[in-house]
């Protein structure tokens, strides 16, 4: 008994990290439809940010989030503009192919400024705490405080302000927004940047939770887009609770299977999603093709 | 026509007489296939500056038969890459020596693409039993193979643990964790078979994908099985969220044995701090007792080590100490013999070697399979000389613990002390 409920709380917290990591992606992905297969290498660029703030100015990686969540939105905006804005008006793979070669180059400037070793931050709180017979880590069941807050907050600015609105509107009916008066390039450039940021915030929590080395990203990103889509294209609280179910299925099955297999179970739960409930678990009806249709 | 046959025959052979003359004083080119990218970058760059070091300090001493050595490198990033650098090499380049490679996977890659050519080429590091097994003639396997690594750590625990835990064999908790790749599989392959021959049952024996990243499952179950002694081969980024994940979970074991990468990274200690003391890594030694040198190596080796400390200021890890004395040997007990330099005339000289223990720095003698070895008669170039052990973390460097000749410290910290205490 005591060994289910850790796997499982154990699964919930990590997924929690897994599902603050992809609410970037929901944005840039789910709501913007751009597939940024640079998403891991953005983590791992502000994960290496984390580190030095930490390491350098002896700072608390948290502290960091307040240096490193400006600076990935600025890094967002330039990507965007130098890479991402040129290849939307061409055809779909231009983009996938452009954020591609992004991730290669990220990986080998980080292997030739930082060289291939781990970098780590040391542990902020010692030892777990403890309930009954099941260990909490206070790092992890802080990313999760600090996710669920993060998901309200998105959500209601995505729902109730002007510019979550202007969001909705681009998304659903790109012209018909600009002729609404939206201002639709400046509105995807936010949006996109706004997604990096929310990674950087990610990469603050991960800090003292992973390692950081040039190719860590790749550990990550294939989960951020399981997640994103499992969860519903676009929907935020779609992308915590599929993150904490990926987080759980991998928990249960390395456990009760075998380890090997930890991944193969959360695609398998990701298949049965798909096939019952295409638009994702918290998707609306017809988001998978919102935006495709013009 | 059959005069100028006979004319052309000889201006032939004015021209390549004159071809040899004029590369006497070139260089010997060596080609260097190690991942100087991607994800083992770490290690390959270890290891190319070790060889470095070799290079540089064979060329200070005036060469090989007067000429210097001049590496080439190419860059073994996957498989892939491994196959169509070696190709570069070969083909542009016109290599006939390769060496290196650190993992398993590009030796494979490295020494397939070298044996269609007809390529010579001397294998560091890589373990895996396939390496020597495809019937190859000019691969050369001077590190130890896949197997010898779990022997070892299974030896350790039989001859050195039971006794120092007072726990005999029958009633003693063994388990086993493996990486699922190429190395993690064929090293846990061989600890489960030589377990079962001594006797041993594992109580548990899983592997995991290396990019896992929650340990969660692996570590309650091994709290669940509550092993005394725990094997567990590891890459550094999975060995790092192992060690912390059992902090985080308490999960306390008497004795904890790595095998080879993972747990022997330098870096380990900069991740996992203090409690990597009283860990014991199965592995290339990355420095053995001295005194089992033969007293021209044991100089070499000093120097080797005072240059390496030096350049990175920290000490190389067994596998590129390895390196190091794997490029030696080339450069000592190979090249010197050979008038052509062609890989047939490498091939027969090494066939010859005849080495014994404590001759390379790491303590490894060199005698090659030829399809005439017992246990395997479909091995070809595999070293069987080559040295593994056991080493520990202390606390400030490591020592070699195990087999007792190559030893330089007894081991401590057994068992393990919880992880309040550590």
């Amino acid at each position: 008994m005591s060994t289910l409920g850790q796997l499982v709380i154990s699964g919930i917290l990590i997924g929690g990290i897994y599902a603050l990591m992809s609410i970037g992606l929901t944005l840039i992905f789910g709501v913007l439809r751009i597939v940024n297969f640079a998403h891991g290498e953005f983590l791992m660029v502000a994960m290496y940010g984390a580190w030095a703030i930490t390491r350098l100015l002896g700072l608390n990686p948290y502290v960091a989030a307040v240096a490193i969540v400006p600076a990935m939105f600025l890094f967002g905006a330039i990507v965007y503009r130098m890479i991402i804005n040129p290849a939307l008006d061409k055809p779909h793979l231009v983009v996938v192919f452009a954020t591609m070669a992004l991730s290669i180059f990220m990986q080998n400037v980080a292997l030739m400024m930082m060289t291939a070793d781990l970098m780590d931050v040391p542990p902020i709180f010692g030892r777990s705490i403890t309930i009954g017979p099941i260990y909490i880590k206070v790092e992890l069941l802080l990313g999760f405080i600090i996710t669920i807050l993060c998901t309200v907050a998105l959500q209601w600015m995505i729902k109730t302000t002007y510019l979550g609105k202007a969001i909705r509107a681009t998304v659903q009916d790109g012209e018909a927004a600009m002729l609404m008066g939206i201002p639709v390039p400046r509105i995807f450039l936010i949006t996109f940047a706004g997604g990096s940021a929310l990674v950087g915030l990610a990469a603050c929590v991960m800090m003292p939770l992973f390692s950081v080395f040039p190719t860590v990203g790749l550990n990550f990103v294939l989960i951020a887009f399981v997640i994103v889509v499992l969860g519903g294209m676009g929907s935020i609280e779609g992308a915590l609770l599929g993150g904490i179910c990926v987080g759980v299925v991998q928990s249960l099955s390395s456990y009760y299977v075998a380890p090997a297999f930890g991944q193969m179970f959360f695609f398998v739960l990701f298949l049965f999603v798909m096939i019952f409930r295409p638009n994702g678990l918290l998707g609306q009806k017809g988001a998978a093709t919102i935006g495709m249709n013009e | 026509m059959r005069s100028f046959l006979r004319l052309s025959a000889m201006f032939a052979s004015i021209v390549l007489m004159l071809g040899t003359n004029a590369s006497a004083q070139e260089p010997i080119r060596i080609g260097v296939l190690l991942p100087f990218t991607g994800p083992l970058a770490k290690n390959g760059i270890e290891n190319w500056e070790a060889m470095q070091i070799a290079r540089d300090m064979i060329n200070e001493r005036g060469g090989l038969n007067g000429r210097k050595v001049e590496y080439v490198q190419g860059d073994a990033t996957t498989p892939n890459a491994a196959i169509s650098e070696t190709e570069r090499l070969i083909t542009k380049e016109g290599i006939k020596i390769t060496t290196g490679s650190f993992a398993s996977p590009l030796a494979i890659a490295v020494s397939q693409a070298a044996e269609r050519h007809g390529v010579f080429h001397w294998e560091t590091t890589g373990a895996a039993e396939i390496i020597t097994r495809r019937g190859f003639k000019h691969t050369f396997q001077v590190g130890a193979p896949a197997r010898k690594y779990g022997q070892a750590a299974v030896d350790f625990v039989v001859e050195d643990l039971s006794a120092r835990l007072k726990k005999p064999m029958s009633n003693l908790r063994m388990a086993l964790l493996w990486e699922n790749r190429a190395f993690g599989k064929s090293v846990g392959d061989g600890i489960r078979a030589y377990s079962e021959k001594k006797g041993i049952k594992l109580v548990y024996d899983e592997g995991y994908d290396q990019t896992a990243t929650d340990m969660t499952p692996i570590v309650q179950k091994l709290k669940d099985v509550k092993p005394d002694v725990l094997i567990a081969i590891s890459f550094p980024n999975d060995a790092i969220l192992f060690q912390r994940k059992a902090k985080e979970l308490d999960f306390n074991v008497n004795a904890f044995i790595g095998v080879s990468a993972g747990y022997s990274a330098p870096d380990l200690r900069d991740s996992i701090g203090n409690s990597v003391t009283g860990i014991f890594v199965a592995d290339f030694p990355p420095k053995v007792n001295a005194n089992v040198l033969k007293p021209e190596v044991k100089k070499v080796a000093e120097e080797f080590y005072k240059r390496y400390e030096a350049k990175l200021k920290r000490a190389p890890a067994g596998h590129a100490a390895a390196g190091f004395s794997a490029v030696w040997a080339l450069f000592t007990e190979v090249l010197p013999k050979a008038k052509t330099y062609e890989p047939a005339e490498l091939r027969d000289i090494v066939l010859k070697l005849d080495l014994p223990e404590g001759s390379l720095v790491n303590g490894s003698g060199i005698k090659f399979t030829n399809f005439d070895w017992p246990d395997d008669p479909k091995d070809a170039g595999q070293n069987l000389r080559a040295s593994i052990g056991v080493w520990q973390w202390t606390k400030d460097g490591n020592e070699q613990v195990f087999p007792p000749s190559l030893a330089t410290h007894e081991p401590i910290q057994v068992p393990l002390p919880g992880w309040d205490k550590r």
